[in-house]
């Protein structure tokens, strides 16, 4: 190989084939999914986030939640994720559409949390884990593997006022001295209105056979 | 010595001379980072066993600091000392100057200020939470900006050039130049400017982060390899005429196998197959390539202690198999099954940036910077703990996070293990790492030290006309052309 322009013509053709071949392939074919209209409850899946869950997105993307936790549920024999409960089944393109950045991270040194606000509903544990993880088993001050997050929470004095609505429950281990209470800031509820989104509970009847097993030959040998 | 290696010798003085202080600052910003790196590095590790450590500080939360870190080493310590070498033997082997090299000042000023603010924006929040792609929107064109200077100068370089054939570093650096800023731009259009819908978007971030190490560091690792190893031993590549060969369809295959960190995603299900295909494929360049350099290196390993490049070098073509057997693997679905979204997963990334890039990189800068300076390195004692902690950590790292990710991805394949059980059993490998990486962090400050003296001017040490010591086992100096 002596000759620049060959070079130069080979270089930009393997990245060109490989563009073209991955991500305008890609593209073409997925890049028109829209949402689908159940028919007989008329609704449209998957349903868009709603305003304060796309700012708890925001938070989530800032905070780098993905840096330890997947929002995937593996179709097949890849992996536990639907024995262990991350997912009813699994993941379709479709579903990712309610997102507007879509983050399905690759480590998975925290649980998956595509459907986490399926398993847990309430905000209360959330917010309790957020604020103190360890909290969230058991009470003693065992090692959780996730950091606390307490800057996204007010420690602030009840003396001569009315507790807060929004001041969260905590187990007397975790609890801040007396006089003091834990409130969430707007950044938290937004959050956790994020995580208490994430659920992809609606099974589309379009994509229901894509990810099942192929059916295993009749007959012959 | 003949007249005509005289001749050589000098123009190489020449080609050095005008290389010099664009080689210096590249390196010099290189290390700092790659210091910076290695501590927000080793913070976050030391927080996925003690996840109280600096938790309560909103800038070095895990989720920011381990990005930050990744980006400090990857654009910071990686591209910089990449510009480094990639500039200084593009000249060599072109058999030309490197001219006009002010601008490339510019582009360091630019490159390094976009590296400060995209850090500083992720420690911020400004996350975009992208794998390698985290820095916030706004420092894409300045660093993109300043890449077009580095680019054009290798491209032009190489065009100028003043030799009759083109030796395998020239087609990989030549690649390199221009897969990086085509697959940065391309990944910043279809994730940021004019996004890409739904799971699109997790295609073009594994395109990008499988292409940023396969078709930048790989590349400009291997270019180190082809150069060094043959100069250093004084004997030709072996089988030298299958690189071309191994040359097209490495980065063919490569370029194919980015799908293949989604196997088992919510995307179309012949992405990861064509990955798997593509990592098939790439056998017979590995197998090629293993021939160039395992063929090269047989019978002459009594050399290689003699020749602290070259035990690089050696530690880097280790890494290069490494990583691309263990990419091999993650590939094949039966392995994914236990070892996806496990540390396995990061440590095919880390084998690939740290265990061939990253020791390449050490390598030649043992090499050229006496050679650029004029100096001989001050302290051997310092030499020997870069190397010996290179060498040590990296192993550790190897071992450790191969073994805590197998044990991982056994646990989570088990259904009935509660996911707080995984936690703990990990805990010991992370305090594990974290010891590995401070090993390899003290060889990093035992570098710069060594770096800062040889580089300073003001140094006392040495002459600019100081004789450069070849090895003395190999007393080369006659053998040093310009391939």
């Amino acid at each position: 190989m002596k000759n620049g322009l060959v070079l130069f013509l080979g270089v930009f053709a393997t990245l060109a084939l490989s563009w073209a071949g991955l991500l305008l392939a890609a593209h073409k074919q997925i890049g028109n999914l829209a949402q689908f209209k159940d028919p007989v409850e008329e609704t449209l899946n998957p349903q868009p986030l709603s305003g304060l869950a796309d700012q708890g997105r925001l938070v989530y993307q800032d905070l780098g939640c993905v840096t330890c936790h997947t929002q995937q549920v593996r179709y097949g024999e890849n992996g536990s994720d639907i024995k262990r409960g991350w997912g009813e089944r699994a993941g379709y393109a479709r579903d990712y559409l309610r997102d507007r950045s879509v983050l399905i991270g690759s480590s998975r040194l925290g649980p998956d949390l595509r459907n986490v606000g399926k398993r847990i509903p309430e905000a209360d544990y959330f917010y309790k884990l957020l604020y103190a993880p360890e909290a969230t088993v058991g009470g003693a001050p065992i090692a959780h593997g996730m950091p606390a997050y307490r800057f996204l929470f007010e420690e602030r004095s009840t003396a001569g006022r009315q507790p807060s609505y929004k001041a969260i429950k905590l187990p007397s281990s975790s609890a801040p001295a007396a006089g003091l209470e834990v409130v969430p800031t707007p950044r938290a509820e937004a959050l956790v209105a994020y995580l208490q989104s994430l659920k992809d509970t609606y099974d589309y009847p379009t994509e229901r056979s894509l990810n099942a097993p192929a059916e295993h030959p009749k007959g012959g040998h | 010595m003949n007249s005509n290696d005289q001749n050589a010798r000098a123009e190489q003085r020449e080609i050095d001379a005008s290389a010099k202080w664009p080689v210096l600052v590249f390196l010099g910003s290189a290390l700092l980072w790659l210091l910076l790196g290695g501590v927000f590095q080793l913070a976050a590790s030391i927080q996925l066993h003690n996840p109280a450590f600096l938790s309560d500080c909103e800038w070095f939360t895990h989720g920011r600091l381990a990005p930050a870190a990744q980006n400090a080493l990857v654009y910071g310590w990686g591209m910089n000392s990449a510009f480094a070498f990639g500039l200084w033997l593009m000249a060599r082997l072109s058999a030309t100057t490197l001219r006009h090299g002010g601008w490339l000042f510019v582009a360091a000023k630019f490159w390094n200020l976009g590296i400060t603010l995209g850090i500083g924006g992720i420690l911020a929040g400004y996350s975009t939470s992208f794998e390698l792609l985290e820095m916030p929107r706004f420092v894409t064109l300045v660093l993109l900006v300043a890449y077009a200077i580095i680019g054009v100068w290798v491209v032009t370089t190489f065009s100028i050039r003043n030799t009759e054939s083109v030796y395998a570093s020239q087609w990989y650096l030549f690649g390199a130049a221009f897969w990086f800023p085509w697959l940065y731009t391309i990944a910043q259009v279809m994730l940021f400017r004019a996004p890409a819908r739904g799971v699109l978007q997790p295609v073009v971030n594994a395109w990008y982060v499988h292409g940023l190490y396969g078709l930048w560091f790989v590349p400009v690792a291997l270019a180190a390899i082809y150069y060094f190893l043959p100069k250093l031993l004084g004997k030709p590549v072996s089988t030298y005429y299958l690189a071309p060969l191994a040359f097209w369809w490495l980065v063919i295959s490569t370029a194919l196998a980015g799908g293949s960190r989604l196997i088992g995603a919510p995307v179309p299900v012949w992405l990861p197959t064509l990955g798997i295909v593509a990592h098939m494929m790439l056998v017979l360049p590995l197998v090629i390539i293993s021939m160039n350099f395992l063929g090269t290196l047989r019978g002459q390993t009594g050399a290689i202690g003699g020749s602290l490049s070259l035990r690089f070098i050696v530690l880097s073509i280790a890494g290069f198999l490494l990583s691309s057997v263990l990419g091999l693997a993650l590939s094949l679905r039966g392995f994914a099954a236990v070892a996806q979204f496990t540390l396995l997963t990061g440590l095919r990334d880390w084998l690939a940036f740290y265990a061939c890039f990253s020791t390449a990189m050490f390598g030649a800068a043992y090499f050229f910077l006496p050679r650029l300076t004029g100096k001989v390195w001050r302290s051997s004692a310092l030499v020997q703990a870069h190397f010996g902690a290179t060498v040590l950590g990296t192993a550790l790292v190897l071992v450790g996070q191969a073994a805590a990710g197998w044990q991982q991805g056994h646990l989570l394949n088990d259904a009935t293990v509660p996911f707080i059980e995984i936690t703990k059993a990990l805990a010991g490998w992370h305090a594990f790492n974290s010891a590995a990486l401070g090993v390899l962090l003290i060889g990093h400050v035992a570098f710069l030290i060594n770096f800062v003296w040889i580089a300073c001017p003001f140094n006392s040490q040495g002459t600019p006309e100081a004789q450069i010591q070849n090895p003395p086992v190999l007393g080369l100096a006659a053998k040093e052309g310009h391939a």
